[in-house]
């Protein structure tokens, strides 16, 4: 049995309130996430992508519809089944502040059982993957938001999950560390083939990342396209002088321009 | 040209000397206190010398050592000393177990809450020396009613305290173990636990105050050993040295109290970690 897609039906979600009326987050999104891809999700701000994000990973019980992990035989009926490993990566970061970087990261494995000298070598690699090799003794408080942004990410990382959950993973950082995390991300998942659910506001970072781009309306958010990025692989940063790549990033302006006016009105 | 911006910007955020005490981060006011302290004594001192207090109303403080001095020599007020330790942190310890205990239930648990709130909000407001008649009754004026009393007066800060750490956690802290696979216990144990330490712990910096107050006062009332009771006794017979001497002994118990408390609060921070 191999893992296919994660497939949402008729979804939808409302928060409810006890002093004022519930917040319609999401309504009837039906979508599909392929496994083995990048998928990113754009959407104007407040349009329930990180909300969609919990209800994938099942943290938020969606008030309708739900979410299923489907697996093939190989012969092409799709079943669903368990749900794979996942981890993700928070737009808010979520690190504890007691505990340092090192231990933040290696959180996971800690409550996995895992033994302290080898949670301690992976999370050591990972910090060093991150670029943060000389901070692992700090606390959150102590470092910078993109650093601890960069925290989150070999935190998700570090249990290398079927099923990546990156929500806005580098919002907090400059250009330059940006584009370097971006590259080594993109061909991590070229190697390792993971299932990555990307939130963003980058159009470029949605394309350059993304196998699909999925883009949502205002709130309450709905799919409003969902297009296939058909750029080949491996990707430099180059792509983005790429013809297709300007096409690919002007259709999807224009369905955000539309929406995000949508979202300013109401 | 990327390369060359990358180096840059990671370059920049190496730590640049190895992980050693600034200097300039060490305290340097931690003196002034103990100054002032020593000023005010001088100062004291040397009006009651030349002002001509009488002894009997107001005693110098090298005469209110020396009392202090003959009281632990000769009057064995050391047992007092003890007792009245043992009646303050018996209470105190039992009521950060209980009050910890029912906190972070009432904190985790909604019914729990639900139900032993009402409660909480009936006995908190009561004053506790006000209990003295019926736990005198009820325990008589020995050790146990002394304790009691004290329990009764620590709890409900330590209580009420714990309750508001544990909801003060922060909601994205709670997804985020999840999302890393913990279990209930490990998100009580690792999480919202340590997330209310300081709280728990601004509780019980104000229940050993209390603890403090509650049992020489009710010393003074009821008991025939205890700091309370010679302090009352030394006052019925006019002996203002030694009451200043007892009362000099409470200040520097307060002080020894607070300081350790702030030692302990460093280690607690240690195993928060964990
Ligand atoms: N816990 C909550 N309780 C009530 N309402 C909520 C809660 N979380 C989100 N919402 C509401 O749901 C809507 C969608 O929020 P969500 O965080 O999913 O947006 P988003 O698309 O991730 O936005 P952004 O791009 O700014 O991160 C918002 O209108 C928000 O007010
Ligand atoms: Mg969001």
């Amino acid at each position: 049995m191999q893992f296919e897609a994660i497939s949402i039906e008729g979804l939808s979600h409302r928060f409810l309130s006890r002093t004022r009326p519930p917040t319609t987050a999401l309504t009837d999104v039906t979508c599909r996430f392929p496994a083995g891809k990048v998928t990113s999700i754009v959407g104007p701000s407040g349009c329930g992508k990180s909300t969609l994000l919990l209800i994938m990973r099942g943290l938020v019980k969606a008030s309708q519809g739900d979410v299923k992990f489907l697996y093939g035989n190989g012969a092409g009926a799709l079943t669903p089944g368990d749900a794979p490993r996942m981890a993700t990566v928070w737009q808010s970061f979520n690190l504890l502040p007691w505990r340092t970087v090192v231990d933040n990261v290696a959180f996971g494995m800690e409550l996995q059982g895992v033994s302290k000298a080898e949670r301690r070598e992976k999370a050591m690699d990972a910090i060093k993957s991150v670029e943060l090799s000389g901070f692992e003794n700090h606390y959150p408080g102590q470092l910078s938001g993109g650093m601890k942004q960069r925290v989150g990410l070999a935190r998700g990382m570090v249990m290398s999950p079927d099923i990546l959950f990156l929500d806005e993973p580098f919002g907090a950082l400059d250009a330059q560390t940006r584009l370097y995390l971006q590259e080594q991300l993109s061909s991590l998942v070229e190697k390792s083939a993971k299932t990555v659910i990307l939130i963003t506001h980058s159009i470029e970072e949605a394309i350059f990342l993304g196998d699909h781009v999925v883009v949502m309306t205002a709130r309450p958010g709905k799919i409003a396209a969902s297009l296939d990025v058909d750029l080949p692989r491996p990707r430099g940063i180059d792509v983005q002088n790429d013809k297709r790549f300007g096409e690919l990033f002007s259709e999807i302006y224009g369905l955000l321009r539309d929406e995000v006016r949508k979202s300013m009105m109401n | 040209m990327t390369d060359v911006n990358r180096s840059i910007a990671f370059q920049a955020e190496k730590p640049a000397s190895p992980p050693q005490a600034d200097e300039r981060l060490r305290d340097d006011t931690w003196w002034y206190g103990p100054v002032a302290m020593a000023c005010f004594l001088v100062f004291w001192e040397v009006s009651v010398m030349f002002g001509s207090i009488p002894e009997l109303f107001l005693p110098r403080p090298s005469v209110v050592v020396v009392t202090l001095y003959d009281l632990f020599a000769t009057k064995g007020l050391v047992y007092d000393l003890g007792l009245t330790l043992y009646r303050i942190f018996g209470g105190f310890f039992l009521a950060a177990f209980v009050g910890i205990g029912l906190g972070l239930l009432m904190g985790m648990s909604k019914r729990i809450y639900a139900i032993a709130d009402i409660f909480v909000a009936a006995l908190y407001p009561v004053p506790k020396i006000a209990l003295v008649p019926l736990l005198v009754i009820w325990l008589g004026t020995g050790n146990s009613f002394q304790i009691a009393l004290s329990a009764l007066g620590c709890i409900f800060p330590i209580l009420v305290n714990t309750i508001i750490g544990v909801r003060q956690c922060d909601e994205g802290l709670i997804l985020a173990a999840r999302d890393l696979g913990a279990n209930t216990v490990q998100i009580q144990r690792k999480v919202v636990l340590p997330a209310a330490i300081p709280a728990i712990f601004g509780g019980l910096r104000l229940a050993l105050g209390i603890s403090i107050i509650l049992v020489v006062a009710a010393e003074m009332q009821t008991a025939r050993y205890g700091l309370g009771a010679k302090l009352q006794a030394a006052g019925q017979v006019l002996e203002t040295g030694q009451v200043f001497a007892i009362l000099l002994l409470l200040a520097v118990l307060g002080i020894l109290l607070t300081k350790g408390q702030d030692r302990l609060g460093g280690l607690v921070n240690r195993w928060r970690a964990n």
